[in-house]
């Protein structure tokens, strides 16, 4: 007869009453990890959002180039603003801008911490069909997480060589559509033969990238013969809060280059989610608390109820050690099955969740925040409500457990 | 000669009721033979209680000595005496104090678990007390389905299981009818011989007395009289030695 399995008796002795206690655990622990689901599902978003509309946190070039305080990226001067866009491609060729760096930097970038993803561009000019045009060489498979991905109204994305994205406005002027060869060359005269598989929204049509098109790195390449080299790097961080460190890594790593940080974006969305998981985490531990306040209750009724039986134990030769335990036990017990109960509906409530509120693509700015809620449940937010259950049902039956420990037994077998 | 086995010595106990001091023993000074089967009774009130949590290690003196096996309780901090309880002391009270979510023998096993004996042991010196106490079919039975005197007597085996030195009954019969308290002396009578327990039994109790070897009278917190013993080393003549401790 150990003092846990002694606990245990006592709880199903009073079934109604630790079922009652039991689930004010219960609550406060669902209710921890539906927030603290809610808040990774948020910052989750936010950071997918920040992925989708910002386009890259950090571009790096070679140190010549001019840098532009404010954020490279936001010049999707393309898509006129959050829209798409190829990202700051552009600027190196609108301002003469610097020379190309190696592409083998990618791999380096890749391999520093913190960084998600790092895609090459070779911004250059070339001509389609005879007429002078942006072209930007970029790696489809990662371009459109590391950039902001192309707006792409007709057709589909780059998925070989010798195929090109146009945006709308030289289609228009070309007479071209999905499905047409074009002729992509360095100069007027002469060239390759490219089919349009895609047409991109060209946003506004002023500009000096509104004629441009996309296609895969290697043809950019040899267009220009620029073999092995890029113009920009877009780097994408696991974190928005990394961002600057990230930054200040790859241009200590890599000499000769500047990363540029569109921080004015990434630094107040992060924030954001940081402040709405604190306030979350917050309301369920003020839940918590009142569920540890009904264990206090019960254990205090149960100690009183009990006296007579507390100084049975100490009479028969129970230290106040071995009383205390055995409360404690209970308590302990309490906030065991709580949480795990608690663990079990929270991980209910989190997956029923987006069935309330409705889901939506949270591509726009409104319902990445406004729209969707989408919990995520993560192992560690699992492990963070079972402690916090058990560790509430351990505390709150320290003080009751202290009290039984200390009762004068001959006072305590007095009592009717 | 037979062996002293609990020695008090001019033993008080005051209370504080407000800042009034009730004297509740008032120098008592009487002593316990091993193995015998000694009752104390009194009026209400007159200290029965308070002895018994003395020579219990329940309580302390607020002077004069108890001494059980040559060992001064006085002397001893809590946690000696907590001991003192586990492995010499058995208590049975007038409502049998059982743990009521415990069956017949986690109840009669308990003191051997706070002692951390051996799960067997503990098993089978609770089927051998709860046999001996006529209860071996009710081993698994929870207190309340078990009559008032058959749970004393698992209190009884309860009391026994660390074999210890003293048991201490508190109206043991208290709350039983006149049959259950019969059965219940007869299993006291044979445990005593058995197990070669000493017994102290508070009682108002006629049937309790009649099988007594010794009976001391308490009044106002003083021992007043001592019952004399027959030849076969009973109280002589105890409905009488009661009628007069009481009235
Ligand atoms: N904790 C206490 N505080 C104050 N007075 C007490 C306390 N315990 C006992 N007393 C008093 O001490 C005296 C002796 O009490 P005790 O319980 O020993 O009597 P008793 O002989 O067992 O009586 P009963 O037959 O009613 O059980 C009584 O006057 C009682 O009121
Ligand atoms: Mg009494």
């Amino acid at each position: 007869m150990s003092s846990m399995s002694l606990a245990l008796r006592n709880l199903r002795h009073r079934r109604m009453r630790t079922a009652l206690t039991v689930s004010g655990i219960v609550i406060g622990v669902a209710m921890i990890l539906v927030l603290l689901s809610l808040a990774a599902g948020t910052s989750t978003q936010a950071n997918g959002f920040l992925r989708n509309v910002v386009g890259s946190e950090i571009t790096v070039v070679n140190a010549t180039t001019p840098s532009f305080p404010g954020g490279f990226k936001f010049n999707g001067t393309e898509t006129g603003g959050f829209g798409g866009g190829g990202g700051g491609g552009s600027f190196s060729m609108i301002f003469g801008g610097g020379d190309p760096i190696n592409a083998s930097l990618v791999g380096r970038i890749d391999n520093i911490t913190g960084v998600y993803v790092a895609s090459p561009e070779l911004s250059t000019s070339g001509y389609v069909d005879g007429a002078n045009v942006f072209l930007y060489g970029i790696v489809p498979s990662t371009y459109s997480e590391a950039a902001t991905g192309l707006d792409i109204t007709s057709g589909g994305n780059l998925t070989g060589a010798g195929q090109i994205l146009l945006n709308s406005v030289t289609a228009t002027n070309l007479g071209v559509s999905v499905g047409s060869n074009v002729t992509v060359g360095a100069n007027s005269t002469g060239g390759s033969t490219f089919k349009v598989v895609g047409i991109y929204s060209s946003g506004s049509t002023f500009g000096p990238t509104s004629r441009s098109g996309y296609v895969e790195l290697s043809d950019a390449q040899s267009i220009s013969s620029d073999y092995g080299l890029v113009t920009e790097i877009f780097v994408k961080t696991t974190t928005p809060s990394l961002v600057s460190a990230v930054a200040s890594d790859i241009e200590s790593v890599i000499s000769g280059v500047t990363a540029n940080v569109a921080s004015s974006i990434t630094a107040p969305a992060s924030s954001l989610s940081g402040t709405l998981t604190t306030f979350f985490t917050v309301i369920g531990l003020v839940a918590l608390l009142a569920g540890g306040f009904g264990v206090v209750n019960t254990m205090m009724m149960s100690i009183s109820e009990r006296t007579r039986e507390i100084g049975t134990l100490r009479a028969i030769g129970a230290t106040k050690g071995q009383v205390m335990q055995m409360f404690l036990g209970e308590a302990l017990l309490i906030g065991v099955i709580g949480a795990v109960v608690g663990v079990f509906i929270g991980v209910v409530a989190s997956a029923a969740f987006p069935l309330f509120t409705g889901t939506s693509a949270s591509h726009t700015f409104g319902a990445a925040f406004s729209g969707a809620l989408r919990p995520a449940l993560t192992a560690s937010n699992l492990g963070i409500s079972l402690a916090l259950g058990t560790a509430v049902g351990i505390v709150a039956g320290i003080y009751p457990a202290l009290r039984a420990s200390r009762m004068d037994p001959v006072e305590a077998l007095r009592h009717v | 000669m037979s062996e002293m086995l609990v020695q008090t010595v001019d033993l008080q106990r005051r209370y504080k009721r407000g800042k009034v001091p009730v004297p509740a023993l008032n120098g008592v000074s009487m002593s316990v033979q091993k193995g015998e089967i000694l009752g104390i009774i009194g009026p209400s009130g007159s200290g029965k209680t308070t002895l018994l949590n003395l020579i219990g290690g329940l309580d302390r003196p607020s002077s004069g000595t108890v001494t059980v096996d040559g060992e001064d309780l006085g002397r001893m901090s809590d946690a000696e005496l907590t001991e003192y309880r586990l492995r010499k002391v058995g208590f049975i009270f007038q409502f049998y104090n059982l743990i009521p979510t415990l069956t017949a023998a986690e109840n009669v096993e308990l003191p051997m678990a706070l002692a951390k004996a051996p799960l067997e042991e503990q098993k089978d010196r609770a089927l051998e007390l709860l046999e001996a106490v006529a209860l071996g079919a009710k081993a698994d039975r929870m207190p309340d389905e078990l009559s008032g005197g058959e749970q004393q007597r698992v209190a009884v085996a309860r009391a026994l299981v660390n074999h210890p030195a003293i048991v201490l009954g508190d109206e043991p019969t208290g709350d039983l009818d006149s049959k259950s308290a019969k059965k219940l002396m007869e299993v006291l009578k044979s445990l005593r011989k058995e197990e070669h327990a000493t017994f102290v039994l508070v009682t108002h109790d006629p049937i309790v007395v009649a099988e007594c070897n010794r009976v001391c009278a308490i009044r106002d917190g003083k021992i007043t009289r001592e019952s004399k013993i027959g030849e076969d080393g009973k109280v002589l003549d105890h409905s009488r030695f009661v009628m007069d401790a009481l009235f």
